[in-house]
C-alpha cells in the first residue's frame, strides 16, 4: 500500500512511460506491480468463485446497512441534542432580552434541525426583535409559502406590521392566523389571536372593527366567568355596552360572586343611564372587592346622580325642590370656579358665554327658593335647564366635570334623551 | 478450509455454478449492487464529514477565531501527509482520475484510492477546505465498481464500462439527483450515449439515490422556492446573471490554470505544506466570512431563502472563488461541484436582490435566481451544459424554470468557451501530462460526409434489361471504366468494362445484361452518410453509387477510395491543428 516519495514524484512529473502488460499489451496502472486484469492474484478460495463472491457481497451489503443505520441514528441523535441545546439557549437569550444572541443560537439550532418549524419561527422572532424586520418578514414569508395555513407563522407575520403601524396588512395576517391551523387547542389559540387583534384595533382607535371581532369571540366563548368578564371588559372599551352586559350576566350566572363581572355589569348599567341598577351592582362588587377603585368612582357618581336628580319619579315636591336648589347652587359654584380658572371677570363687559350664563343665573337666583320651586314645576324645569346649560358650558370651557358636577352633566344627558 | 467448505456444500446439496448468470445479466445485477454499496459509502462519507466538522470546529456555526485559523492549517498538514505517503491517487477532484481509469487503465481503480478518497476528502472538507464531496463520491463509486468488476472477473470490456456505472452511482448519491448524475457521467466521462451501458448507469444511480434517501430522508439538499415568471422583462435579469456567471467562472478557471502548475513546480517538500498554507489562508478569510469554509450547503440553502443582503452575497461569491482556487491548487483532495454551486447561488442571489431592489414589480423569488445561478456556474465552470439545465429542473422539480435556466446557462457557457477554449477538466488533465479525451471537443467534432468526397459520375448508366450488344456499345462509349447498371427499382449493380466484354463473349446471342450480372445489388450511399460508413461499405469495390434518399434511381454521384482519402487529407490538418499545437 505504501508508496515511496520518489515514485510519487515520478508519477507527478509523468517522466516514466507507462509499462505494458506482456499478456494483453495494455498499460499497467501507476504503482501496480503487474497487470491487475491478467494476473492471478493470491486470495481466499471463496473469492475465486463468482456466485460465492456475489453471496458474500450481499452479506456485506446487509452488514453495511446495519452499520450505516447505526451510524446515521447515532449522528441524528447528536444533531437532535445539539439542536435542542441551541434552541434552549436561544429561548433563554430571548427571554432575557438579548435578541442578538438568540438569533445566533436559533441559527445554530436550525443548522442541526433545518426544517423544525418552531426553531424557524423563533429565528424570525429574533430577527424582528433585533430590528431586522425586513429579514424577519422574508423569512416568515418563505415559511408561509411552504405552510400556507400555519397559524403561528401568520401570527408572527401580523405582529411585524403592528410594529410599523401598518393596519391593513396586520389585520389581513391576523385574520389569516385566525383561520389557520393550530396545534394543541385551536379554539383557544384562535381566540388569543382575535384578542391580540382587538388590542391592536383598540390602540388604532378602530372601535367598530374591534367590536365586530369581540362579538365573534363572544359567540364562541365557553361558560367561563373569567373569560366572559375579560371579553366583556374589552367590549366596554370598544363601546359595546349592550353586548358586554350580556356577557357579564352570563359570567354572573356561572359565578355570581365575581366582583369583576359585577363591576362590569354595574358600569354597563351606568353607561345605559340605569343608575339605580348600576349602584346596586357596584355596591355588591365593592363589598366583594373593595380594591376596585374605578368601580368605586363610578358607584359614587351613580349615587350622586340618584341623590341630585329632581326628575326621579315618586319624589315628593319638597324633595324635588330641594334637589333643584342644591343643583342650582352646585352649578353656580362650578361657574364661578371655571371663570376663576379661565380668568373671566363677570363684572366686565358681557360677550362670553359664561358671562351671559352668569348674568342669567344672577337674575334668576332670587326666584330659586325651595318654596317657589316646590310650588311651580315650570320654575323647577327652567332652573334645571339653566343648571344643565351652565354645566355644559363649564365642561366645554374648563374640561370634564367631576363629582357632583359630573352627576349633573349625566342628568342633563338623560333629560335630553327623555325629551321629545 | 476449502475442503471443509466443499464438504459443507455437498452436504447441503448446493451447487453455486448451477445458477450461473451470463455476463450481461451479471452486469445489470452488478449495477444495482454498485448503486447500493456506493449509496452506503456516500452516506457514511457525509456523516464522516459532518461528524469530523463537529469534532474539530464545535457545534457553533461561528467557531472561535483560534479554531478557524488552526483547524484548516493542521487539517491541511495531516491531509498532505496522508496523500503523499499513503494515498497518492486521492489527489484532485476525482473526475479526471475516473476518466483516466476508463481511457487509460481499462477501468482499473485500486480500492486503496477509495479508502484514500474517503479519509482525505472527509478530513479536508470537514476542516474547512473550500471543496465539496460530490466529485470524490464519483471517484469512490467508480473505485467500488472497478473493485467488484475485477473480483467478479468480468471481461476487460465490461471492467472498462463498469467504472462510469460506479461514477454515476457515487455522484447521484452525493447529489441526491439521479438524472443529473447520469447526464454528467455521459456528458463528461463517457462522452456518448452507449446503449450497452446506459441501462446499468441508470440502475446504479437510482439504487444509490434510494439508499441515500433511505438513511438521510427525502428532503432535498436545498429548499427551492416556487418559481413563476413575474414579467417577461425578468428574463433580461437572467441574461445578466449569465454574463456575471460566465465571467466569474472564467476568473476561477484562470486562477486554477495559472497557479496549479506553478505550485506543482515548487520543490517536492513544499507539497507537504501547500494544503496547510491554503488552510491558513482560508482560515483568515473565514475569520470574516466563515461561510466560505467547507462545502457550504447550509449557506446555499440560506441564500435560496433570501437570508443575505446582496452585498453579503457578492462578498461570499468573490471570496468563495478565491478560497476554492487556493484549496484546489494546493493539491488538497476534494471536489469542485459544491464550490461551483455555492458561487453560483451567491451570484444568483445577489443579482436577484439587486433587481428586486430596483424593479420590485418585475422580480420573482430571489431563491429562483440562486437556483439558476447554480446551474449557470455549473454550465460555465464545469462545461456541462446539458447536465446544468437538467440539474435546474431536477433540483427545483419545476419545469417552468427551463426558460431562465437555458438563457442564463447558454450565455455563461458561451462566454466561458470564448475566453477559455480549454475546459477545466481538459486543462487539468493536460497539466498532469495526460491526454484524456476532451468530451467538449468530442461533442463538437464535425463529421465529414459523403457529399464532401463524392464526385459526379462521368460514365453511362445501363439498364439491366438492355440487350448485350447495346450495353456493350454504350459501355464502350462511357468515360468511366466502371459502369453502373440500374434495374428500374432503385437497385444498383456495377461491372468493369473489360469484365463486361469478357462475359459478353461467353454469353448466348440475344441475352440481356441481367444474365451477366450477379443477383446481389451493390451497396449504395447517400450524400449525408459519414465517410467512415462509406469506407466500410466500399470494401474492394472501386466506387459506390451515391443515390438520392427520396429517389433511389437518381444517381447523385460516386464515392471512390481515392476521393475519400483526398477529403481526409484536406480536412484532417484543419481539424487537428489545435490538438497538435496542444501536444507541442
Amino acid at each position: 500500500m505504501g508508496y515511496d516519495i520518489r515514485s510519487f514524484e515520478r508519477r507527478l512529473d509523468r517522466t516514466e512511460p507507462d509499462r505494458r502488460c506482456g499478456k494483453c499489451g495494455q498499460a499497467i496502472p501507476w504503482g501496480e506491480p503487474e497487470c491487475p486484469l491478467c494476473s492471478e492474484r493470491p486470495g481466499y478460495f471463496w473469492l475465486q468463485r463468482r456466485n460465492t463472491f456475489l453471496i458474500l457481497v450481499f452479506v456485506f451489503i446487509v452488514l453495511q446497512f446495519v452499520i450505516t443505520g447505526y451510524a446515521v441514528r447515532r449522528y441524528h441523535g447528536v444533531e437532535r441534542g445539539l439542536a435542542q441545546g441551541w434552541y434552549s439557549r436561544g429561548e433563554q437569550a430571548l427571554k432575557s432580552d438579548h435578541p442578538g444572541a438568540a438569533l445566533a443560537d436559533f441559527r445554530n439550532a436550525l443548522a442541526y434541525s433545518r426544517d423544525n418549524p418552531l426553531y424557524q419561527l423563533r429565528l424570525a422572532q429574533a430577527l424582528a426583535a433585533t430590528g431586522r424586520v425586513q429579514e424577519g418578514r422574508t423569512y416568515l414569508l418563505s415559511l408561509r409559502d411552504r405552510q400556507l395555513g400555519n397559524g403561528p407563522v401568520n401570527l408572527e407575520l401580523a405582529r411585524l406590521p403592528v410594529r410599523e403601524h401598518d393596519s391593513p396588512e396586520a389585520v389581513q395576517y391576523f385574520h389569516d392566523a385566525v383561520y389557520s391551523d393550530w396545534d394543541g387547542n385551536p379554539a383557544v389559540q384562535r381566540r388569543a389571536v382575535r384578542l391580540e387583534l382587538v388590542d391592536f384595533l383598540l390602540h388604532s382607535d378602530r372601535e367598530a372593527a374591534a367590536r365586530a371581532e369581540l362579538i365573534a369571540v363572544a359567540n364562541n366563548l365557553p361558560p367561563d366567568a373569567k373569560l366572559q368578564t375579560q371579553v366583556g371588559e374589552l367590549l366596554m372599551k370598544a363601546g359595546g355596552y349592550d353586548d358586554a352586559l350580556r356577557l357579564f350576566r352570563q359570567a354572573l350566572a356561572v359565578e355570581p360572586r365575581s366582583a369583576s363581572a359585577l363591576a362590569g355589569a354595574g358600569e354597563c348599567y351606568f353607561q345605559a343611564g340605569q343608575y339605580g341598577q348600576a349602584k346596586r351592582y357596584l355596591d355588591r362588587a365593592l363589598q366583594l372587592d373593595p380594591n376596585l377603585t374605578p368601580a368605586a368612582a363610578i358607584r359614587d357618581t351613580a349615587r350622586a346622580v340618584l341623590d341630585l336628580d329632581p326628575f326621579i319619579p315618586r319624589l315628593g315636591e319638597q324633595e324635588r325642590a330641594q334637589r333643584a336648589r342644591e343643583a342650582f347652587d352646585q352649578a353656580m359654584t362650578r361657574l364661578e370656579a371655571c371663570a376663576a380658572q379661565r380668568g373671566i371677570d363677570f363684572q366686565a363687559e358681557r360677550g362670553d358665554r359664561l358671562q351671559t350664563l352668569y348674568a342669567q343665573a344672577t337674575t334668576f337666583q332670587p326666584s330659586v327658593r325651595q318654596r317657589s320651586l316646590g310650588r311651580d314645576s315650570e320654575l323647577l324645569t327652567n332652573t334645571m335647564d339653566l343648571v344643565f346649560e351652565i354645566e355644559k358650558a363649564a365642561t366645554q370651557t374648563c374640561g370634564e366635570a367631576k363629582g357632583l358636577d359630573l352627576a349633573l352633566v349625566l342628568i342633563a344627558r338623560q333629560q335630553e334623551g327623555a325629551r321629545p | 478450509m476449502r475442503a471443509a467448505w466443499d464438504k459443507l456444500r455437498k452436504r447441503i446439496g448446493w451447487e453455486p455454478e448451477s445458477v450461473m448468470l451470463d455476463e450481461p445479466q451479471l452486469f445489470l445485477l452488478l449495477a444495482v449492487i454498485i448503486g447500493l454499496i456506493s449509496g452506503l459509502a456516500v452516506v457514511l462519507f457525509r456523516i464522516a464529514i459532518d461528524w469530523t466538522r463537529l469534532s474539530v470546529f464545535g457545534s457553533d456555526l461561528t467557531p472561535p477565531p483560534t479554531r478557524i485559523l488552526l483547524v484548516p492549517t493542521v487539517g491541511g498538514l495531516i491531509v498532505a501527509f496522508l496523500v503523499i505517503n499513503f494515498f497518492p491517487r486521492a489527489r484532485g477532484s476525482g473526475v479526471n482520475q475516473t476518466k483516466a481509469a476508463v481511457y487509460i487503465y481499462d477501468g482499473f481503480i485500486p480500492f486503496n484510492t477509495v479508502i484514500g478518497k474517503f479519509v482525505c476528502c472527509a478530513l479536508a472538507i470537514a476542516t474547512g477546505q473550500s471543496l465539496g464531496p460530490e466529485d470524490p463520491s464519483l471517484q469512490m463509486g467508480a473505485g467500488i465498481a472497478s473493485a467488484l468488476g475485477r473480483r467478479l472477473r468480468l471481461s476487460r470490456e465490461k471492467v472498462r464500462l463498469i467504472a462510469p456505472v460506479g461514477a454515476a452511482a457515487g455522484l447521484a448519491a452525493a447529489f441526491n439527483a439521479p438524472i443529473s448524475a447520469v447526464l454528467f457521467v455521459i456528458e463528461e466521462v463517457i462522452g456518448k450515449w452507449t446503449a450497452g451501458v446506459l441501462g446499468a448507469i441508470v440502475l446504479a444511480a437510482v439504487s444509490s439515490v434510494v439508499t441515500v434517501r433511505w438513511f438521510l430522508g427525502e428532503q432535498p439538499l436545498f429548499r427551492i422556492p416556487e418559481y413563476h415568471l413575474v414579467h417577461p422583462a425578468e428574463l433580461f435579469a437572467y441574461g445578466a446573471l449569465g454574463v456575471i456567471g460566465g465571467v466569474s467562472s472564467l476568473v476561477l478557471v484562470k486562477l486554477i490554470g495559472y497557479a496549479r502548475p506553478r505550485l506543482k513546480a515548487l520543490p517536492r517538500r513544499s507539497q507537504y505544506f501547500q494544503p496547510a498554507v491554503a488552510g491558513l489562508l482560508i482560515g483568515v478569510i473565514g475569520l470574516g466570512l466563515p461561510q466560505v469554509m467547507g462545502a457550504g450547503y447550509e449557506f446555499i440553502d440560506q441564500a435560496m431563502r433570501d437570508e443575505f443582503t446582496w452585498r453579503m452575497l457578492a462578498l461570499l461569491a468573490a471570496f468563495k472563488i478565491l478560497s476554492t482556487g487556493i484549496s484546489f491548487v494546493s493539491g488538497t483532495p476534494g471536489g469542485m461541484f459544491a464550490p461551483a454551486l455555492f458561487i453560483g447561488a451567491m451570484i444568483g442571489g445577489a443579482v436577484g436582490s439587486i433587481e428586486h431592489h430596483f424593479f420590485p414589480w418585475l422580480t420573482g423569488p430571489i431563491g429562483t435566481y440562486a437556483l439558476v445561478g447554480m446551474g449557470t456556474l455549473f454550465a460555465a465552470f464545469l462545461r456541462v451544459p446539458m447536465t446544468s439545465v437538467f440539474m435546474g429542473l431536477e433540483v427545483s422539480g419545476n419545469y417552468s424554470i427551463i426558460l431562465p435556466v437555458i438563457i442564463s446557462n447558454t450565455i455563461a457557457y458561451l462566454i466561458s468557451r470564448h475566453y477559455q477554449p480549454t475546459a477545466l477538466f481538459d486543462l487539468l488533465s493536460r497539466q498532469d501530462g495526460t491526454d484524456l479525451p476532451s468530451m467538449e471537443e468530442r461533442r463538437e467534432e464535425i463529421s465529414v460526409h459523403v457529399e464532401n468526397a463524392m464526385r459526379a459520375y462521368q460514365g453511362t448508366v445501363l439498364n439491366i434489361e438492355d440487350p448485350l450488344s447495346t450495353a456493350l456499345a454504350r459501355a464502350d462509349a462511357s468515360a468511366e471504366d466502371f459502369v453502373f447498371v440500374e434495374d428500374g427499382t432503385g437497385q444498383w449493380r456495377g461491372i468493369m468494362k473489360g469484365e463486361l466484354r469478357r462475359r459478353a463473349t461467353q454469353s448466348q446471342e440475344g441475352a440481356t445484361l441481367r444474365s451477366l450480372l450477379s443477383e446481389e445489388a451493390l451497396p449504395h450511399l447517400h450524400p449525408d452518410h459519414v465517410l467512415e460508413e462509406a469506407l466500410m461499405r466500399l470494401g474492394d469495390l472501386p466506387l459506390l453509387p451515391v443515390v438520392n434518399r427520396a429517389d433511389f434511381r437518381k444517381l447523385e454521384g460516386v464515392a471512390t477510395l481515392a476521393g475519400i482519402l483526398e477529403t481526409y487529407r484536406e480536412v484532417g490538418p484543419r481539424r487537428f491543428k489545435g490538438k497538435r499545437h496542444r501536444h507541442a
